[in-house]
């Protein structure tokens, strides 16, 4: 038994060095404000590979700042041939293969994820933020700064962003044992002027169906549902209604910690053409939790954890409203 | 009995305090009868909606299918190692960190006292592993647009839909 204390006492003794190591520090704050920020303003052209798992996905990704905000292609080079063109205020996904566009407009301005120095500080009460090493990538010296959850409840990430600008190179979300489960990395990427006609889509698009999300933002708990972010560091950020789809209504939840977001949907079984399936499926650092409630069904997809977005589905309840 | 059965179900009675109800409940189908019919009017009375038929004999094959937990939880199981007990696993270690062979193999007959030691091990709960719903893509591109990674690193993150995305391109 005192062995075991002992190794107790070795593994305590360890992580309390290791966190003194860890703490947040001021430079940390600055470097990922300065991503924040550089995110937001710069424009740029480059192509990047996603990572997740066996699956290397290589996407060319454009953006023009400009009055009124700026615009951003995205273009998958790989696999099912897919582009999605936001501007501030909509954003609209291409399938060629199907001939469909999805369109989500935000009427309310609100909608949109704060993206603001309070959201750093935020991020502070659920992660301890460092500095990492610095290196080199796709030709850019690059400045790290790590984030390191301070329970299970979220994942770790690592970010390179380049020393001049603050342009963003390098994502990895890391799992508790350190474990790389994806990775966005720059391969090419040019920084500064790029002009409006680079960020249209290359699709006309004519006589292809268009299925309008219709997001309204909403109060889910009028209509009796109700859910908790039981989770210490997430709070709920929107409520809306909207379309999945052709013309599925759902009703939508998303709950973060500002950085790691899970979204709860809920809508009705009836008419529904495919069959459900209750249980887990995890996709790389995506869980999606389904689950049947009073008649609904309640999927819950969330850049987190397993037990996390299981923990805020199991939350998810239905009482007939007075 | 029926008056006794109506104050259980209003919560008036305890196991300890009057068994007579429980043992009623369990051997006469007459209280048993009382019961539901209680039941039935106290649901009538609430406006209670109705569970659909065969409600009761779904619950009883579910709980009979939940897997038996192997591991319980280690409170009021096991009593705490005495006083002596913990002087004399602490004199076996001392001697143990001296390196003599024979204390060894004491240590190794005493597993008991080390797992006795452990956090008690919450037993997993059973979670059906399955395939991404069929419409997977459309919950992952309603979900990014409100993830605030998209504010960090810009639309990369809606590069993230299922792999092999055959189906999107059949609806």
């Amino acid at each position: 038994m005192i062995r075991a204390l002992g190794v107790l006492l070795i593994v305590w003794g360890g992580l309390a060095q290791a966190q003194a190591q860890m703490a947040t520090t001021p430079e940390a704050m600055a470097l990922l404000r300065r991503i924040y920020e550089a995110t937001e303003k710069l424009s740029y052209t480059g192509t990047f590979v996603y990572q997740q798992g066996e699956r290397n996905e290589t996407s060319r990704i454009t953006r023009a700042n400009g009055a009124g905000g700026g615009v951003e292609r995205l273009e998958v080079l790989d696999g099912m041939p897919r582009e999605i063109v936001r501007t501030r205020d909509t954003v609209r996904c291409y399938l060629p293969e199907s001939q469909t566009v999805k369109v989500e407009r935000r009427s309310d301005r609100r909608a949109f994820p704060a993206l603001l120095p309070e959201r750093i500080t935020d991020l502070a009460r659920s992660y301890t933020i460092s500095r990492g090493e610095p290196v080199r990538i796709a030709g850019y010296d690059c400045e790290s700064v790590v984030l390191t959850p301070v329970d299970d409840l979220r994942y770790g990430y690592v970010l390179w962003a380049d020393a001049n600008t603050g342009m963003l190179l390098k994502a990895r979300t890391v799992n508790r044992k350190g474990e790389t489960i994806e990775q966005f990395t720059f391969t090419q990427l040019a920084i500064g002027q790029v002009s409006r006609d680079k960020v249209r889509t290359r699709h006309a698009a004519r006589n292809w169906r268009v299925e309008d999300a219709a997001v309204t933002p909403a109060n889910l708990a009028q209509s009796g549902w109700t859910a908790s972010a039981d989770l210490p560091g997430f709070r709920k950020v929107i409520e809306v209604t909207r379309k999945l789809g052709e013309s599925r209504p759902v009703g939508q939840m998303v709950y973060s910690d500002g950085i790691a977001a899970v979204s709860v949907f809920i809508e009705p079984i009836a008419g529904r053409a495919e069959a459900v399936r209750p249980g887990l499926s995890s996709l790389g650092a995506f869980h999606i939790y389904t689950r049947e409630v009073a008649n609904h069904i309640v999927t819950v997809v969330g850049e987190a954890p397993a037990a996390s977005v299981q923990r805020i589905a199991n939350t998810v309840e239905f009482r007939q409203p007075q | 009995m029926k008056s006794k059965i109506s104050a259980f179900m209003d919560g008036e009675l305890h196991p300890g305090e009057s068994p007579e109800p429980f043992a009623a409940l369990r051997e006469h189908g007459e209280a048993r009868d009382a019961w539901r019919t209680y039941h039935l009017i106290s649901d009538a009375m609430r406006d209670t909606r109705l569970l659909s038929g065969g409600f009761s004999a779904r619950v009883a094959a579910k709980l009979a299918e939940e897997p038996t937990v192997i591991a319980p939880s280690l409170a009021g199981q096991r009593p705490r190692p005495s006083v002596w007990a913990l002087a004399a696993a602490a004199s076996l270690a001392v001697v143990f960190v001296g390196g003599i062979a024979y204390v060894m193999q004491q240590g190794t007959d005493a597993p008991p006292e080390v797992a006795a030691v452990q956090p008690p091990q919450t037993p997993a709960k059973e979670v059906a592993q399955v395939a991404p719903p069929d419409t997977a893509n459309d919950y992952l591109l309603a979900h990014q647009g409100y993830s605030p990674r998209i504010t960090l690193q810009g639309m990369a993150p809606y590069v993230r839909m299922v792999s092999g995305e055959a189906r999107a391109g059949k609806r």
